[in-house]
């Protein structure tokens, strides 16, 4: 049912839900990052650099990256829609949008999986 | 008159100074100022994040960039948009599955997390000057 909504049939219903359920996961995922952080404290390079090791976490931290990207297309983009009323501007703003998040999500995946 | 002059002539108000804003208009326009400003920092962490991780003398840097004073002040101004579109975003998915959706609660709410916000800035402030 949920991931039904979530189709091309339901576009309204698919942006809506969207925006909620990558909220929730970034939420979760922030809770998670600072009780890791005050747990595992990192004091140097080291301890930094294990606080990133664990694959686990690196997936976790990649997944809240790309349910930022998401989220972001989604708010940025209501954002355009209410205050770019020209259309040629606001369909540059919503590529360029849309670029710059791909480039984010690349590095993104650049620094937890290299 | 006909109708296009009609549409012209229509009031507008475009002085923001004049427009009133009940506590749940403010808590909305904040959530998405404060998403516009944590959308526009995503490069920077991107950067710092990889620099920390790149060498020692770099983390070294990046603890030092980030100690300097005027950082301070940015970070307690982007510790305070987190937070706020965090508690601001938990009260519409409340609201999405239909809690506290009458104005009194409504109310209530949007000063809950006005305040949970200030809150949580003021403890990360003192973890950063203190």
């Amino acid at each position: 049912m949920l991931i039904e909504l979530l189709t091309k049939r339901y576009p309204g219903m698919r942006a809506w839900l969207s925006q909620r359920l990558t909220g929730l996961a970034m939420a979760i995922y922030s809770v998670l990052a600072v009780w890791r952080f005050f747990w595992l404290a990192p004091s140097d390079y080291q301890s930094w650099l294990a606080f990133f090791q664990p694959g686990w976490w690196r997936l976790a931290t990649l997944l809240f990256w790309f349910a930022l990207s998401l989220h972001a297309w989604l708010g940025i983009r209501d954002v355009f829609k209410d205050y770019v009323p020209n259309d040629t501007l606001r369909a540059v703003l919503l590529k360029g949008l849309v670029l710059l998040l791909w480039l984010y999500l690349a590095w993104a995946s650049y620094l937890l999986l290299a | 008159m006909n109708q296009k002059l009609a549409k012209k002539n229509r009031p507008k108000n475009l002085n923001l100074l004049t427009i009133r804003l009940p506590i749940n208009a403010l808590v909305s326009i904040l959530h998405r100022a404060t998403g516009c400003a944590l959308f526009l920092i995503l490069p920077v962490i991107l950067l710092l994040l990889q620099l920390s991780l790149s060498s020692p003398s770099n983390l070294d840097s990046v603890i030092a960039f980030l100690h300097s004073p005027f950082i301070k002040l940015v970070l307690m101004g982007l510790a305070w948009a987190f937070f706020h579109h965090f508690f601001a975003g938990i009260r519409h998915l409340a609201m999405d599955v239909h809690w506290m959706t009458s104005l009194m609660k409504a109310r209530y709410t949007s000063k809950v997390v006005m305040v949970l916000g200030l809150f949580a800035t003021l403890v990360v402030s003192i973890a950063l000057w203190v």
